[in-house]
């Protein structure tokens, strides 16, 4: 398994290698010279002058790529115009919002998308697929940022339950009760995509129920409650856990809208701003640190795919 | 061992010499299948029975409604838009298509059990071979982790897999295709069934390894005393291994018999089509013997004999339905020119 | 005529799907015929009837501009056409194409797959966002990166399908009476891929739908004037409890939309998959 483990990182290393090229080259993709947009309006001449040294700016774009390359490595992301921080700390400061926000929603995604579509591949065909199959179908064609208004319309503004917008750091007052700002976030967050694992679960368990295995668990008299959990479900777990992948991908760009509806304090919201800001330092630093970590749980999903799956050679 | 004659064709049926009841007497069992709203008959007015350590073959080509048949008895039809329209299934004493989904289950892998066609899709992926063998024992028998596993590396022996106390935690994909067979057999005997259902068992493998299955399967047969069905569509698998025949086209059994009489009179022109049709081993010959044409569309069964519009010795009075002919007490034959015809037979 | 009957028959039996089908014909006429159906210019400003309730002569009442809504959606309608249509052009000419030619030749396939996996390394909305950061808010930008990052997908999919598909008995057979790359490409394998492109293209066509919508939305997608649904709910969302029907209307009208796009793509699939038609078990 390390040895597996290994040799997926090593594969993922070229694609790794290209994605940086062209975050890199996203700077040199705006119209203008790259020391005055890093810099910002109210840059001296001086000032970038200075910075185009610095960063190695008159020099071939290799070298300029194999500079930008050392620094990021050294942890080093470049400054914030707007806040005048580096650009890992204004990353960082967004990171707890993120991160709480979508394990949470992870959470509803698993416990709400898994059991309901292993109900309705169960009872495919009757009123009880019918519905949840429609409902998940419906939900997936929401716009996230509408539902979030709904839900802020009916949930704080109507009842007033929950709170609206905003998220307290957990460690401030309050505790772990700040959870509660994140409820309505992520359960926005959860609809589209939970309803995605719905619509994915049943059709992998109707695809796996065909299979010739299914029906020799069935000549063994289990319970068919029995033979749709450990046969169908454990088959069709391989093709839900081989898609997590997009559907982690799929709540990153859910959670810039999500986020920015609910006045959040994390990274989504932060590329939003940085973009409207013109903030061009963070917009590349969240970017890399995104595909980073979205190389990195497809990583995890094809570890998760090779434990699920006996068939797949780990040599 | 003295064999009963107890094949029946359509309604009629005829007692057994023995006074004892069969294991599994089929009565009347029609099979039909829902399409497009409609119940179209796949299995007609089918009836045969077996007795305990008796092996009975069904052959017939596909389509020919057997694995249906099959299926139906062992309870696996459910979910797919096949259902049993009427007949009765008595097994052991109780008729199954009476039963509880549960009091069915409790017999489905235990008093009765099946191995499949597709050895190499017939176990589950992911899970190892000892734990899809102690599946079925642990249910039935409600017996620890422990015993369920000696008892998976005893059958697992008995199948004659090689270094058992490895294989048994190897996962299918590992196993050849007749190694996954003799596990789906050694599964199948978990619980010590009384009528082994093995549906085309062989099909799916090299006829090297065919060979050594179907020796299993008739030594398994020796030593148990299991009754056996096993379904093919090559008679001569079928001669190989068992002491009754019955020979099914469309849904209907045209001809039943012991399995010597069967080679010795041929009582119907299907079964002398589908042997003539076996090439020679020890002469060259210029053309095989393919029956003409092909087996009609359920929605388009000819009226009559169902046969036919492909039997060379078809006259008029084929378009009814023929009677059953009764060769001998043990050889019974569903067409107009039984009698005639088998005194023909060479 | 072909697609026609394909998709014909998909419906059959289908109740959910044909209303869906029928909902997206209501859509593409109202967008076609959009000048003839909208009773007031859609950025006609009416300022003393700024967020009228919904009635006559303002059949889904106004905005806060005053805006005839119904107007507005209907106008609406047809910029969902554009940006639909639009964005499923790119996606498969772009994607369609890549994808093809690097199952074709497999030597070239390797580099380009690479490279569509690079751009599959950022997720979709966020590739969509960084272009729209580098580039214009305009109508022409919003569909392009929207197609482009569709056809990251497109290209991976069609490149599977061309791997089955080049293995199969006819494509050799056609080979082997001296079929050329290009006849054998477009004469022999395309039709093949027609049905299950024109799934992919409905899908698409529903992604793209929620994608310019959340770019509306964020401020990044078409220019503020444009008379989208996602614009109007972008610019009207403050008035939530105030005008209700400022967000009921695009908002249903966007679901609805969507949704029937899903319904159809799902039927058509459905219609495409060839494991569907083995239901009956071990006869």
């Amino acid at each position: 398994m390390i040895a597996y483990t290994f040799k997926r990182l090593l594969t993922l290393v070229p694609t790794l290698l290209a994605a940086s090229v062209l975050v890199f080259l996203f700077i040199h993709l705006i119209p203008g010279d790259p020391a005055a947009i890093l810099l910002g309006d109210t840059a001296t001449p001086e000032e970038i002058l200075a910075l185009t040294r610095e960063l190695g700016l008159d020099r071939p774009l290799w070298q300029q790529y194999v500079l930008w390359f050392k620094n990021v490595l050294s942890g080093d992301l470049g400054r914030s115009l707007f806040f005048d921080t580096p650009v890992l700390q204004v990353i960082a400061d967004g990171a707890e919002t993120s991160i709480l926000l979508a394990l949470l929603t992870m959470f509803w995604i698993v416990i709400l998308g898994i059991p309901i579509g292993i109900v309705s591949a169960s009872y495919k065909g009757t009123w009880i697929d019918q519905v949840t199959s429609g409902f998940a179908m419906l939900f997936a064609s929401i716009p996230t940022f509408w539902l979030g208004l709904y839900l802020i319309l009916i949930f704080s503004v109507g009842l007033g339950w929950l709170p609206s917008s905003g998220f307290p750091s957990v460690s401030d007052e309050g505790g772990w009760t700040n959870m509660r700002y994140l409820i309505l976030p992520s359960l926005t967050l959860a609809a589209p995509n939970a309803a995605l694992i719905i619509r994915l679960v049943r059709s992998s368990m109707l695809d796996v129920s065909r299979e010739d295995h299914v029906r020799t668990a069935r000549s063994k008299g289990l319970h068919p409650a029995r033979v749709a959990i450990k046969h169908v479900f454990r088959n069709a777990l391989i093709a839900v856990a081989a898609a997590f992948g997009f559907t982690f991908a799929a709540l990153i760009s859910e959670a810039v809208v999500t986020e920015t509806v609910f006045s959040l304090p994390g990274i989504g919201r932060l590329v939003v701003q940085s973009i409207l800001r013109r903030d061009y330092p963070v917009i590349q630093g969240v970017i890399l640190i995104i595909v980073v970590l979205y190389m990195f749980v497809n990583l995890l999903v094809d570890l998760a795919y090779a434990w699920l799956d006996p068939r797949v050679s780990l040599s | 061992m003295r064999y009963v004659t107890a094949l029946t064709l359509g309604s009629r049926m005829i007692s057994p010499v023995s006074d004892n009841q069969p294991l599994l007497r089929v009565e009347n069992l029609c099979i039909a299948i829902q399409n497009a709203g409609q119940l179209q008959p796949v299995v007609r007015d089918l009836s045969f029975e077996v007795q305990a350590s008796q092996t009975l073959g069904i052959v017939g080509e596909s389509g020919s409604g057997k694995s249906l048949t099959v299926l139906a008895i062992m309870g696996l039809l459910s979910g797919s838009p096949v259902r049993v329209t009427s007949g009765k299934v008595w097994f052991d004493g109780k008729d199954l298509l009476q039963l509880s989904d549960a009091e069915r289950r409790s017999i489905m892998g235990d008093g009765m059990s099946m191995i499949f066609q597709e050895p190499m899709t017939s176990l589950n992926p992911v899970y190892k071979i000892g734990d899809q063998i102690m599946e079925g024992i642990r249910h039935h028998q409600h017996c620890s982790a422990k015993e369920a596993r000696t008892r998976a590396l005893q059958l697992l022996e008995k199948v004659k897999i090689p270094d058992a106390s490895t294989r048994i935690d190897h996962y299918p994909h590992q196993l050849s295709g007749g190694q996954r067979q003799r596990v789906m057999i050694a599964m199948a005997l978990a619980c010590d069934p009384l009528l082994l259902i093995a549906d085309e068992p062989t099909t799916a493998l090299d006829v090297t390894v065919q060979k050594e299955v179907l020796d299993l399967i008739a030594e398994i047969q020796q030593d148990t005393g299991t009754a056996i069905i096993l379904i093919s569509h090559d008679l001569g698998v079928i001669a190989q291994t068992c002491n009754f025949v019955a020979v099914m086209y469309c849904g209907e059994i045209v001809e039943s018999s012991t399995t010597e009489k069967l080679f010795q009179r041929l009582g119907h022109p299907y079964t002398r089509g589908l042997i003539e049709s076996i090439p020679p081993l020890h002469s060259d010959v210029e053309w095989l013997n393919a029956i003409p044409g092909q087996v009609p569309a359920l929605n388009a069964l000819p009226v009559g004999c169902s046969y036919q519009p492909r039997c060379s010795h078809a006259q008029a009075q084929c378009r009814q339905n023929p009677p059953v002919a009764l060769l001998d007490d043990e050889h019974i034959v569903r067409c107009h020119f039984a009698q005639q015809l088998q005194g023909r037979a060479s | 005529m072909k697609l026609l009957t394909f998709v014909k028959e998909a419906l059959e039996g289908r109740k959910l799907a044909t209303a869906g089908a029928i909902w997206l014909l209501i859509i593409v006429v109202a967008g076609i015929a959009a000048p003839l159906i909208a009773p007031f210019d859609p950025l006609e400003i009416d300022p003393i009837a700024r967020l009228s309730e919904p009635g006559t002569p303002y059949l889904f009442g106004t905005d806060h501009f005053g805006r005839d809504t119904f107007s507005r959606a209907v106008y609406g309608a047809r910029m969902a056409l554009i940006i639909g249509i639009g964005s499923v052009m790119v996606a498969l000419l772009c994607g369609g194409l890549v994808g093809m030619l690097s199952g074709y030749f497999t030597g070239l396939g390797h580099v380009l797959m690479r490279m569509v996996d690079v751009l599959m390394a950022f997720p979709a909305l966020l590739l969509a966002l960084v272009l729209m950061t580098v580039l214009e808010r305009s109508v022409f930008n919003t569909i392009l990166v929207i197609g482009i990052v569709y056809a990251t997908t497109t290209a991976r999919i069609l490149f599977g399908m061309m791997l089955k598909l080049k293995n199969e008995v006819f494509i050799d057979a056609a080979r082997c009476s001296g079929a050329g790359h290009l006849s054998l490409l477009f004469r022999h394998i395309l039709p093949n891929l027609l049905s299950p492109i024109l799934v992919q293209a409905t899908f698409i066509f529903a992604f793209a739908q929620l994608q310019a919508a959340a770019l509306d939305f964020l401020g990044l997608g078409l220019p503020p004037e444009v008379p989208s649904w996602g614009n109007m709910l972008a610019e009207e969302r403050i008035y939530i409890t105030r005008a209700p029907w400022l967000l009921i209307f695009p908002g249903v009208l966007i679901i609805l939309s969507v949704f029937s796009m899903n319904l159809l793509g799902d039927a058509l699939r459905d219609r495409i998959d060839p494991r569907f038609k083995d239901d009956i078990a071990g006869v």
